[in-house]
């Protein structure tokens, strides 16, 4: 098999931003906050079903076409009309696009914010994780039997990225390619920035001990809720670019195995880092083409020994060794340097302090 | 809606619900004694399945043997989990969240370690081979042996446990040790060896479940993991520690999963693709409005003990 190594090369990349986001959303939420978010893989879900929406509904409309329904019957023509619409209107295709992540954020943070409210009245935090675990798969359950939203079990196709109206093959990947980075770039920044913030600094409170924020009047309820809404709202968007991605929408893709691939993520890189997000998503993104790849290989060269599953079992392992040898991650939390871990960072040295104003008042 | 369906229906809930109580206790059990909500605990039955079905296949086609030997093999498979991974993280402290992350993560290695071994030795889709017989036969209520087997099986094995917990001392230790495991070790409970028993005694059970739902259906690498939530719901049911209310539970489950969907199907025309969200709804409802589940029913005081 050859491999083009430049179309290689930017899939990869396009794989990394999206993973990027989604990483960076749950080490918002658990690696910060703490809410232990085992329902990752239904929040991510919302953006690909939005997707399934609005673009066999509101792209027509904005092209000024019928909207046909896309499944039963009229399946190939619908497949036809969004396809041509892509490719030959561009404002049209790249609107709608954004417009999808603009729905997707608000649905999926309107979701983030119902989950996290039921959480107040679970007796043991861990439920919360399970009632999203549960949750997750039942949304899919309900999205497979039903027709109206991405044609129920059939999936949708033709969820297409919004550069097809470029020439060249090369440069419609490279644009996309491009938008997922400055995407997954925009995510890094904002959660950094609420990593350094007043704000990050309560999540942290919250995830070490709630009650004692509580206590020192912080509002917990509030702060979870939020950090669910944001998080969520991220990966709903990311959502849309790992549907558009792949082009085809289809509910076998959001199991709970996505969720533990992120979760191995967040725990590889570092909990509560979110250049460690961005390290382990880029690692797991990695070695999952290199397992794939491996696996064709295998295959192409006649080997009966079926390579995917090792992938599998690579993943729990490099759980398992993370959680027991190095559970900080590679890149472990920094230690506070804003705000007033700046301020203690800055004051002198105890043994100049006593007798010495004038050096005290300098610094 | 015919009235044979009913009953078959209300057949399949029994038949279903002895399986999930004898799955569901092993997990409460392992919830309440070791305090760790084990997602590996679907593998454990997997593993049970495939050791009935290469005994099965391989040695002797005798069910007693093949369920006999499910017992030891998932239980050291839950005794190794324990030692290998679970004790160490326990001894630094680990949170929750991590014990439930490393427990999906051994979960993982052991099913796509088994979806290995099928592809080598082409064992998908197996059913653990017994001749299908019909006991009884009354129109409506028809009665296999595979009922006969799984059902008194599964009541057995869990009234023995039962009867373990409540009458003998390791069972006394296991249930001061889900009390309160510090008082445990002050009064000088043997800790290690308790929690070594509980973790032998959890896996064989769940292994005995596996061979039987082997019995019952079909043996893949998946098999447990898509009964896991059910199983889950089972326990939610109970309260994560009542064992009554588990064994309620699990039948609540089977009925919910067979009769009321099948009233649903009927009445309401939902399809039965729609089947396995019943239990993870059960789980939602039930942890958000009485997290306790049937645990404390009737009692002054809430919170059920085991």
């Amino acid at each position: 098999m050859s491999i083009d190594p430049v179309a290689t090369l930017l899939s990869l990349l396009t794989t990394f931003g999206i993973a990027a986001m989604i990483a960076l959303s749950l080490n918002l939420e658990y690696g910060l906050g703490g809410v232990p978010n085992f329902g990752k893989a239904l929040f991510v879900s919302i953006g690909a079903y939005t997707a399934g929406v609005t673009y066999t509904r509101l792209m027509p409309l904005l092209a000024g076409q019928e909207a046909l329904t896309p499944c039963g019957a009229n399946l190939g023509q619908a497949l036809q009309v969004r396809t041509e619409i892509i490719r030959t209107l561009p404002v049209v295709g790249l609107t709608n696009f954004f417009v999808t992540l603009l729905i997707a954020a608000a649905i999926g943070g309107l979701i983030g914010y119902l989950a996290a409210y039921p959480a107040l009245r679970l007796k043991d935090e861990w439920f919360l994780g399970l009632v999203l675990l549960a949750s997750s798969e039942v949304v899919r359950i309900v999205v497979r039997g039903t027709e109206p939203i991405i044609c129920a079990h059939n999936g949708l196709s033709g969820i297409s990225q919004p550069f097809l109206w470029l020439p060249t093959p090369f440069l419609r990947t490279a644009a996309f390619t491009g938008l997922t980075l400055v995407a997954a770039a925009l995510c890094y920044w904002f959660a950094q920035r609420i990593a350094r913030s007043p704000y990050g600094r309560m999540l942290k409170a919250m995830r070490e001990n709630s009650d004692v924020a509580t206590g020192l009047g912080k509002p917990m309820a509030r702060t979870r809720a939020s950090v669910m809404i944001v998080g969520s709202a991220m990966a709903a968007m990311a959502g849309v670019f790992f549907v558009t991605n792949v082009g085809f929408a289809s509910t076998n893709d959001y199991v709970v195995g996505l969720t533990l691939d992120i979760w191995v993520m967040i725990v590889l890189g570092g909990l509560g880092n979110m250049r460690g997000a961005l390290l382990g998503a880029a690692i797991i993104t990695l070695l999952d083409r290199v397992t794939a790849i491996t696996a064709i290989q295998l295959d192409m060269l006649g080997s009966q020994f079926e390579f995917n599953y090792v992938r599998y079992i690579l993943f729990a392992l490099i759980l398992l060794v993370m959680l027991r040898y190095r559970r900080q991650g590679l890149l472990p939390e920094p230690l506070d340097t804003t705000g007033a871990g700046k301020l203690l960072a800055r004051r002198p040295p105890p043994s100049s302090a006593p007798g010495e104003p004038g050096k005290r008042a300098a610094a | 809606m015919t009235f044979a369906q009913l009953v078959d229906s209300l057949v399949t809930t029994v038949q279903v619900g002895s399986l999930y109580a004898l799955m569901a206790v092993g997990l409460t059990l392992t919830m309440a004694v070791v305090k760790l909500p084990n997602f590996a605990h679907a593998e454990l039955i997997t593993f049970g399945a495939y050791a009935a079905l290469v005994v099965s296949l391989f040695v002797t086609p005798n069910p007693f043997i093949a369920i006999g030997l499910a017992f030891p093999a998932s239980a050291l498979l839950a005794w190794l989990a324990h030692r290998t991974v679970y004790r160490p993280l326990q001894r630094q402290r680990a949170s929750t969240y991590v014990l439930i992350l490393s427990s999906f993560a051994v979960g993982l290695i052991i099913r796509y370690t088994l979806f290995l071994f099928a592809d080598s030795f082409d064992l998908f889709d197996k059913r653990i081979q017994i001749p299908l017989a019909v006991l009884l036969d009354l129109g409506p209520l028809r009665i296999t042996n595979i009922f006969a087997w799984v059902v008194p099986s599964s009541i057995v094995l869990v009234a023995l446990l039962s009867v373990l917990l409540n009458f003998t001392s390791l069972g006394r230790q296991m249930r001061a040790l889900a009390d309160n495991e510090t008082m445990a070790r002050v009064i000088g409970l043997p800790v290690d060896r308790v929690v070594d028993l509980t973790w032998l005694l959890v896996g064989g059970m769940a292994g005995v479940a596996g061979a039987l739902w082997g019995f019952y259906t079909f043996v893949d690498p998946l098999v447990g993991w898509l009964i896991l939530l059910p199983v889950f719901a089972a326990a939610v049911l109970g309260g994560m520690r009542s064992f009554v209310g588990t064994i309620i539970g699990a039948y609540v489950v089977a009925f919910g999963e067979n009769t009321i969907m099948l009233l649903l199907n009927q009445w309401f025309g939902l399809d039965f693709s729609f089947k396995p969200a019943i239990p993870f709804l059960i789980i939602i409802l039930v942890l958000l409005i009485r997290p306790q589940g049937f645990a404390g029913l009737g009692r002054a005081t809430e919170g059920g003990k085991a």
